[in-house]
């Protein structure tokens, strides 16, 4: 009983992280039509960022907000520098582009902060909760996890749906010809776009560090887990991505606990392939998509 | 929109193909070390003023911690000989690669040092799944494959296979018997379980401690190295209650396993291999949890049972310490010395004795009689004999069980020696753990004939 709560709840908090990275995928995917493989190290860059402050003495908080400015900055700078040229032709070019930031940010990350693990700090304790005499894998910064992530998707959705730049950015994500014509400045919308899912990726990437080790490719398997989770939830539904994220961290952390570690990632993407074969518009999609 | 469809299609082969890449580079930790026989007159790599010999090494990557200071080790003792005129008037040149622990590297690199560098020998090569890449090449080539660093049986359970390979430290077979046997004679009542890293060493280990422990474990679970997340597999142990968990792992798993028990309120007695309970290294990993909820240092693993073959760090008073001391005083990179150093001047010691021993005339095959022939009596800093002979080249035969007290390893037990299969466990009476090294720090042993 206490393995399967325990095991489940474990699940739950690694699937609100993915949920969180998932959608910044989804972010992205929908104003720009590109999957961004980069999140990933983009957020490892930031968290190590949080990282070097908090070792330098600092306190956890401004590590934190440290790092979630990074991440909306990184984001806005690759989208401007890097993304914008390729914006418009083939694309595979974007998915490219954003493979070649994988790895180059894996590289850079080696040489400026070192290969070896090291332990990040969390906000809040880190043991269990008790619960009469069991001990549930709940702990302070799980909550916090979970919080986090519930926020960020609440503000999201308020600025989207209730705020005049959400609308703004909404038509340029949906047509960028007409939404130009109405006088948004596309481009300004796509940045801002791009910076806030970095800052979503970034905000993943610290939840997952809390209480645990980093490393320059600790994110490398949450990008796969959080694109699976992604398109499992449908690659254009917000909402979906959340509760594609929670199904996949608890599926997963039933296959890890019960059936085995090494078979995960094979789990995973038995998971994408079922989808991708029964419902490849995910469990979300919101519209039937229009023939052409 | 069947553009969104294509993409997605080749964003999904993309990230299957990632995940592949991933799953590939997931090995475990591990040390190897490797060199062949060649055997012909004075031979490859050898000149009258010079041996030149090499290793590959993880010096980035995630094996790296702790595994990156071993060649910097056994270089401050190779200095330190040719400083002392050498063997033989020849002077020691040793080559360090990099692998960054990823067995493909392992082999271009290895191939690199046999047919373009020309090394005599491989010494220290480090690691399980990085070394077995490149045994079966080296055997081919004749070159001596000494004291890899790893735990694994395949160095030396079979020199017919593998003639030129040599292992060094105790093999994780013996290991898991000795705390085997220990565990059913001192808590027979104890319900056991096993955290294993899933791969050769955590079989091997298995293997040793089925031999007495097999109806007292209750549980087994496995982690695939690579995969942080644990929490599933230590919820499993914990639901089986056991007294006991003996835990083979690498230093960054002990630190994710005491972390992860913390959140489940999980408080076995541990037992931690060997090669994952260095209490410096794996303090400094749990070093900045919060609350003070772990201790930053190497009381972290206060109370933690594990084993020892060499004198390590926290034995200041060991002249075998003492002497790694003063040869890193005078000939040490930068750093602090610590036991990973200390092991590879351990295995770079034993270099030496060996190539005293195959004498003036320096050959390969030479090189791997001279061992077989003698290896069993070389008096070093190893605790308990090495096994080498014509029908093995297994490493050190034993280990002591200790319990860890801020850093430090209290005995459990006399130095216990074994072998693989159904070998008896006995108290070694060899006294190896009572010699110290000889004036000068250099070992004199002399040529066979």
């Amino acid at each position: 009983m206490q393995q399967l709560v325990n095991t489940l709840l474990g699940g739950l908090t690694l699937g609100m992280v993915y949920a969180a990275f998932a959608l910044a995928l989804v972010m992205i995917w929908r104003s720009t039509r590109i999957v961004n493989f980069a999140q990933a190290p983009m957020a490892m860059v930031t968290t190590f960022i949080a990282l070097r402050i908090i070792e330098a003495g600092h306190s956890y908080w401004l590590g934190f907000a440290a790092a979630l400015l990074a991440g909306l900055l990184l984001g806005a700078l690759v989208e401007r520098v890097l993304v914008r040229p390729v914006e418009g032709k083939a694309e595979i070019n974007a998915v490219i582009l954003t493979l070649g930031l994988f790895i180059v940010l894996h590289a850079l990350a080696s040489v400026v902060f070192g290969n070896r693990y090291r332990s990040f700090p969390a906000a809040f304790g880190i043991r269990g909760m008790e619960v009469g005499d069991m001990t549930i894998a709940l702990t302070g910064f799980g909550i916090f996890t979970i919080l986090a992530v519930l926020a960020v998707m609440g503000l999201l959705v308020l600025l989207f749906r209730f705020t005049d730049l959400g609308l703004r950015m909404r038509a340029s994500a949906y047509n960028q010809e007409v939404a130009r014509l109405l006088g948004v400045r596309v481009g300004h919308m796509l940045t801002l776009g791009w910076a806030l899912a970095s800052l979503v990726g970034s905000l993943a990437g610290l939840l997952i560090a809390g209480g645990s080790l980093v490393h320059p490719g600790y994110m490398d398997a949450v990008v796969v887990y959080g694109f699976v989770a992604a398109v499992l939830g449908g690659l254009d539904s917000p909402a979906g991505a959340v509760v594609g994220g929670l199904l996949l961290g608890v599926s997963l952390s039933l296959v890890s606990g019960y059936v085995g570690s090494e078979l995960v990632a094979l789990a995973a993407l038995a998971i994408l392939m079922v989808v991708l074969l029964l419902r490849p518009q995910g469990l979300f999609a919101q519209a039937r998509e229009r023939r052409v | 929109m069947r553009t969104r469809h294509r993409r997605l299609a080749g964003a999904v082969s993309i990230l299957t193909s990632l995940l592949l890449v991933a799953a590939c580079g997931a090995g475990g930790r591990s040390d190897d070390d490797g060199d062949g026989d060649g055997g012909s007159a004075s031979d490859v790599g050898v000149t009258a003023d010079s041996i030149k010999i090499g290793g590959t090494f993880p010096l980035t990557g995630v094996a790296a911690p702790g595994y990156s200071e071993i060649p910097t080790g056994a270089q401050a003792y190779f200095d330190w000989v040719n400083d002392n005129g050498g063997v033989y008037g020849r002077s020691i040149d040793f080559e360090v690669k990099d692998d960054g622990y990823d067995p493909t590297k392992t082999s271009s690199l290895t191939n690199e040092l046999v047919l373009q560098d020309q090394v005599f020998a491989t010494v220290g090569s480090l690691g399980t799944p990085t070394h077995s890449a490149v045994v079966d090449f080296l055997n081919d080539e004749e070159v001596p494959d000494l004291f890899v660093s790893s735990g694994s049986l395949q160095w030396g359970d079979d020199p017919e296979a593998r003639p030129m390979t040599f292992g060094w430290q105790p093999d994780y077979e013996i290991e898991g018997k000795i705390i085997g046997q220990y565990v059913a004679e001192e808590m027979p009542d104890a319900k056991v379980g096993l955290f294993l890293q899933d791969d050769d060493f955590g079989e091997d280990a298995e293997l040793g401690v089925r031999q007495y422990l097999d109806e007292q474990i209750v549980d087994v679970q496995r982690y695939t190295s690579g995969n942080t997340d644990i929490g599933p597999q230590i919820a499993g142990l914990q639901a089986s209650k056991p007294d006991i968990v003996l835990a083979f792992t690498t230093p960054s798993y002990t630190a994710l396993a005491q972390l992860v028990s913390l959140k489940l309120g999980f408080a076995p007695q541990w037992y931690v291999s060997n090669v994952g309970s260095d209490p410096a290294l794996v303090g400094s990993l749990l070093e900045q949890f919060s609350e003070g909820a772990v201790p930053g240092d190497a009381s972290a693993l206060n109370g933690v049972m594990s084993s020892e073959y060499i004198p390590g760090i926290d034995a200041q008073d060991n002249a075998w310490v003492q002497l790694w001391q003063q040869v890193w005083d005078a000939h040490g990179a930068k750093g602090e010395l610590t036991n990973y150093r200390i092991y590879g001047m351990s295995w770079a010691y034993t270099f030496v004795q060996a190539l005293q021993a195959a004498g003036e005339d320096l050959t390969r095959e030479g090189l791997v009689d001279a061992l077989e022939e003698v290896g069993s009596s070389l008096e070093g800093p190893n605790l308990a004999p090495y096994r080498y002979s014509d029908d093995s080249h297994l490493g050190i035969s034993g280990l002591q069980l200790v319990q860890l007290e801020n850093g430090v390893g209290e005995p459990l037990t006399d130095v216990l020696v074994t072998d693989i299969g159904d070998a008896e466990i006995a108290t070694d009476d060899s006294g190896q753990a009572d010699d110290g090294p000889p004036d000068g720090g250099i070992p004199d042993v002399d040529a066979v004939d």
